[in-house]
C-alpha cells in the first residue's frame, strides 16, 4: 500500500487504534455496556448516552485490511454457508461465531451490550440475530419502510426541506422506532436521554459536515487531487463513527487545513494528473492498494468515493426544531440514495460532474446482493453523461478470489482505450 | 368484457382487500422461459425468476390491461423491483405500465410495526378503491375476510390428506393449494371438495414422506423431481403450498387490522422472522422422514438458516439433500444422485421405524 501523504490520516489511524483499545479497557475492566451497530444506525443517540458503539462495517473493513478474513470466510463455509450469502455484513459475525479460526485484529471485540440493526437487506435480520446469539446480547432491530415517493435531487431537499424527501407514515415510523430504541439505552446506561442535547449534537453534526463539504468542494476545483480517494476514506470516516465528538470536529477541520494547504502550495496527490477516477460502491478493503496502483503508470488517481461525498449531502439536517425527527429524516432512505434508482444515479452523475471525472469504476458486488442492484441504472446514467464506466466485479472483504493482477490489468487496458484517449 | 385484476408480485399482497375494492388479483410466479427484456435491466444472480418475468412481462406491454401492479414490501428483491419499475415510467423505457403500488407490510416485532401495517393496508385498500371506483365499506371488507376464510378452512382440509399417512403426492396437491389465492373463494371451495372426495378413497401412499423449505417454491417443478425417487412431498415452505392457508383472518370491529395482522405473522418470505420459520419447520419434522433444503444462486436470507437446520436434523438422525439449482430448472445428475442417497436412506430409517 502506498505511504501516506498527510499527516492527519495517520493522526486518524492512531486514533481510531487508540479509541478500540480504551473500548476494550471500559468494557473488560470498567464492564461499562458497548454497542455493536450496522453503519446506518444513528450513532449519536448511543454517544448521548454514554455507550461507545462500534460499526459492524468498520469492524468487518479492519479484519479484510489486516488480511484475516480468508480464516473467518473460510469457517463459514466449511459450517455450511453458501458463497451467495454477504460477506461484507457477516465477516463481523463470522469473527465472533467462529473465533478459533482467525486473529481478529487488536484483540478482538468484547462481548456487546446491545446490537442494532436497521433491517434494510433482508438477511440483515438474519446475520444480527445469529450473531446476537453467539454473543449472548440483546438485539434492537429497526424496521425499514420501503419509500413510495421519490422525489428528484435528494442532496438538495435534504438539508433544509427533508420533510419533503420523507414521507410522514415514514418519518413517524421512523421517529417512533428511535424513541424505542432510546427508552432501551436509557435502560442500559442508566442515564436519562435529553432532547436539548440531541439538538446540539446535529448542530455539531452539521458543523463537521459543513468541513467535508469545504473539503469535497477543493478537491472537485483544485487543479490537481490534493488528496488520494483512501486517505480521504481514513479521516472521513474515523471521525463519521464518532460524528460531532470534540475530536471528530477537530481532525475534521485539521484535514481540512491540510487539503487547503497542499492546494495553496500546489501540491497534488498524483503529480502530473491525467485522469481523474470515481469509485461507485463500497471500499476494497482486502486491497486498498488497488486505488494507488495507476497513478505511477497512468497519472490516474482516484479522486471520488461516496464515503466523502455523503457527508454533507447525507447527514446534514438543518432546521433542528425537532431533532428526533431530523435525525430519523437523516436515517430513513440510505441505502436507496446510495444503490437505487433514481437517487443513486443521478447523484453519481451530479458529482462525476463536479469532480469532473474522467472514468468509473463501478463495483459489482460478488455476494452483496442487495447493493449489487440499481448498478445497471447507475453504470447506463454515467455513460450516458460521456463518462466511461468499468465494472469491477469483486467481493469487498473476501479476497480469496480477487485476481489483483487481472483487475489492474483490466484497468491499464480501460484508461489506455477509453478514457486517456 | 375482462374481469378487472391486479397483479402482485408475492401472496402477501391481502387477497381480502383486492377483492373488497373490486379486483381479481393475479400473482407473478417464476418459469424457465427466458427473460431477455428484463435481462438487460436486471442485475444476474440477483431477482428470483418470479420478479424477472413480471418485469419482461411490464416491459413488453403484457401488464398493460391489469388495473394496477401492487409489489409488497416482504421481500427487499420485490422492494427493488417496485423501484425499478417506477424508474422504468419515469425514465420513459416504457409507457404501457398501469400505476405500480408499493405495499408497505412490515414484518418485525417492534410495537410500532401492527399500526403501521394496518395504516398501509388501509393505503391499498384506498388505492385499489380508487382505482376501481368502487370505494367498500368495513362490511364490505368483512365480507371478502368471511369468504376467503371458507377457502383456508377447505385448504386446511386438504392438508390432511398429506399429513400422516399421504394418500396424495405433493406435485398432485401443491397446485390445487395454490390456487387458493386466485380462485374465487367459492370455487376453490367446490374444487377442493371434490379432489377430497376422490383422495378419501386412494389408498395411503408408501415412500418416505419430505419437508420442502428454504426458499419456497412457487411451482412443483421440484416435487416432482423428489418424488421421482420414490418419496412424497407432504409439506412445504412458503404461501404457495401448506403455508396457502394459514389460520383464519379474525373477523371483529376493524377488519383492516385484521388482515395486517394475518399477513404480518403469516406471509412467508425473505423478511419473515427467523424464528417463526424454524418453529413452523420443527413442528413439521415429527411428521416426515427427510428433508430437502432448496437454496438457489439467487438466494441471499434462507441459508443463513442452514446450518441450525443441519445440526438440528442431524440430532435427530434425519436425512437431508441440499440442493443450490435454479427451482425452476431441471436439476443435475449429482443433485438426482444425492437425491437418490437421500430417499433410501430415509426408506431404510422408515422401515426400522415401522418393523
Amino acid at each position: 500500500m502506498a505511504d501516506k501523504q498527510l499527516d492527519t490520516t495517520t493522526a486518524a489511524s492512531a486514533f481510531q487504534k487508540q479509541w478500540f483499545a480504551d473500548l476494550r479497557r471500559r468494557v473488560f475492566d470498567e464492564r461499562q455496556p458497548y454497542a455493536l451497530l450496522q453503519a446506518d444506525v444513528p450513532f449519536e443517540l448511543f454517544d448521548l448516552l454514554e455507550i461507545p458503539a462500534v460499526s459492524n462495517q468498520w469492524w468487518a473493513s479492519i479484519i479484510a485490511a489486516k488480511r484475516q478474513a480468508p480464516q473467518f470466510l473460510g469457517a463459514m463455509d466449511a459450517d455450511g454457508l453458501h458463497c451467495g450469502l454477504c460477506r461484507y455484513c457477516s465477516l463481523g459475525f463470522a469473527s465472533t461465531r467462529y473465533a478459533d479460526a482467525g486473529e481478529p485484529p487488536w484483540g478482538g471485540l468484547p462481548t456487546p451490550r446491545l446490537l442494532c440493526a436497521r433491517l434494510t437487506c433482508d438477511c440483515i435480520h438474519r446475520v444480527f440475530e445469529l450473531w446476537a446469539e453467539a454473543f449472548g446480547a440483546e438485539l434492537f432491530e429497526i424496521d425499514h419502510p420501503g419509500a413510495g415517493e421519490l422525489p428528484e435531487r435528494w442532496w438538495e431537499l435534504g438539508r433544509r426541506q427533508w420533510r419533503e424527501l420523507v414521507e410522514p407514515h415514514r418519518l413517524a415510523f421512523l421517529v417512533s422506532t428511535l424513541e424505542s430504541l432510546v427508552e432501551r439505552l436509557e435502560a442500559i446506561s442508566g442515564r436519562a436521554f435529553d432532547r436539548n442535547a440531541l439538538r446540539d449534537r446535529l448542530e455539531l453534526v452539521n458543523q463537521q459536515e459543513e468541513v467535508f463539504d469545504d473539503v469535497r468542494q477543493l478537491i472537485a476545483t483544485a487543479p490537481e487531487c490534493p488528496v488520494r480517494m483512501t486517505e480521504q476514506i481514513t479521516n472521513v470516516m474515523a471521525t463519521q463513527w464518532v460524528r460531532g465528538s470534540d475530536w471528530a470536529i477537530a481532525h475534521a477541520r485539521a484535514f481540512r487545513d491540510e487539503v487547503q494547504q497542499r492546494v495553496d502550495a500546489g501540491v497534488a496527490a498524483c503529480p502530473g494528473e491525467r485522469a481523474r477516477l470515481m469509485w461507485v460502491g463500497a471500499g476494497l478493503w482486502h486491497d486498498t492498494g488497488f486505488y494507488t496502483a495507476f497513478e505511477s503508470s497512468h497519472r490516474a488517481v482516484f479522486v471520488w468515493s461516496m464515503y466523502l461525498a455523503f457527508g454533507p449531502d447525507g447527514y446534514i439536517r438543518y432546521g433542528l426544531d425537532d431533532p428526533m425527527a431530523a435525525l430519523a429524516s437523516r436515517t430513513a432512505s440510505f441505502n436507496e440514495y446510495l444503490h437505487n434508482p433514481p437517487w443513486a444515479a443521478e447523484w453519481l452523475v451530479h458529482q462525476a460532474r463536479a469532480h469532473r471525472i474522467d472514468g468509473a469504476l463501478v463495483l459489482r458486488p460478488r455476494s452483496m446482493k442487495p447493493a449489487a442492484t440499481g448498478r445497471l441504472f447507475i453504470e447506463r446514467a454515467l455513460e450516458d453523461a460521456g463518462i466511461p464506466v468499468l465494472p469491477i466485479e469483486a467481493d469487498v472483504v473476501d479476497g480469496r478470489e480477487w485476481d489483483a493482477d487481472a483487475a489492474r490489468a483490466d484497468v491499464r487496458s480501460f484508461l489506455e482505450t477509453r478514457v486517456l484517449q | 368484457m375482462k374481469e378487472p385484476f391486479v397483479v402482485a408480485s408475492w401472496p402477501s399482497v391481502p387477497v381480502e382487500i383486492v377483492r373488497a375494492a373490486g379486483f381479481r388479483a393475479v400473482f407473478a410466479r417464476g418459469a424457465c422461459a427466458p427473460t431477455p427484456t428484463a435481462d438487460q435491466h436486471l442485475e444476474p444472480g440477483v431477482f428470483p425468476r418470479r420478479l424477472r418475468h413480471l418485469v419482461e412481462h411490464a416491459l413488453t406491454g403484457r401488464l398493460s390491461d391489469a388495473a394496477r401492479i401492487v409489489i409488497p414490501r416482504t421481500s427487499d428483491t420485490d422492494y427493488k423491483c417496485f423501484l425499478y419499475l417506477r424508474e422504468f415510467v419515469r425514465s420513459g423505457v416504457t409507457s404501457a405500465l398501469p400505476p405500480v403500488i408499493l405495499f408497505d407490510l412490515l414484518q418485525s416485532g417492534g410495537a410500532q410495526i401492527g399500526g403501521y401495517d394496518a395504516a398501509r393496508a388501509h393505503a391499498l385498500l384506498d388505492a385499489l378503491a380508487s382505482a376501481s371506483g368502487r370505494k367498500p365499506s368495513a362490511d364490505d371488507l368483512r365480507q371478502e375476510i368471511v369468504r376467503a376464510n371458507g377457502a383456508r378452512s377447505a385448504a386446511r382440509r386438504l392438508v390432511v390428506f398429506r399429513r400422516i399417512v399421504p394418500r396424495v403426492t405433493g406435485t398432485e396437491l401443491f397446485p390445487l393449494l395454490a390456487a387458493f389465492w386466485e380462485l374465487e373463494p367459492e370455487r376453490y371451495v367446490a374444487a377442493v371438495n371434490g379432489a377430497a372426495r376422490a383422495f378419501a378413497k386412494r389408498p395411503a401412499l408408501s415412500g418416505p414422506r419430505v419437508l420442502l423449505t428454504g426458499v419456497p417454491v412457487d411451482g412443483p417443478e421440484l416435487h416432482q423431481a423428489i418424488e421421482s425417487h420414490g418419496a412424497i412431498v407432504v409439506a412445504e415452505i412458503g404461501p404457495w403450498g401448506s403455508g396457502a392457508a394459514g389460520d383464519d383472518v379474525r373477523v371483529d370491529d376493524d377488519p383492516i387490522r385484521a388482515v395486517a395482522d394475518k399477513y404480518r405473522a403469516d406471509a412467508v418470505g425473505a423478511r419473515t422472522p427467523a424464528a417463526s420459520l424454524r418453529r413452523w419447520s420443527e413442528r413439521m419434522l415429527d411428521d416426515v422422514d427427510a428433508v430437502v433444503v432448496s437454496l438457489p444462486p439467487e438466494d441471499a436470507v434462507f441459508g443463513w438458516d442452514y446450518p441450525a437446520l443441519r445440526d438440528m436434523l442431524q440430532a435427530r438422525g434425519m436425512p437431508h439433500v441440499c440442493l443450490r439449482s435454479d427451482q425452476d430448472q431441471a436439476l443435475t445428475p449429482d443433485e438426482h444422485a444425492r437425491l437418490e442417497v437421500m430417499v433410501s436412506a430415509a426408506s431404510t430409517l422408515q422401515e426400522a421405524r415401522h418393523g
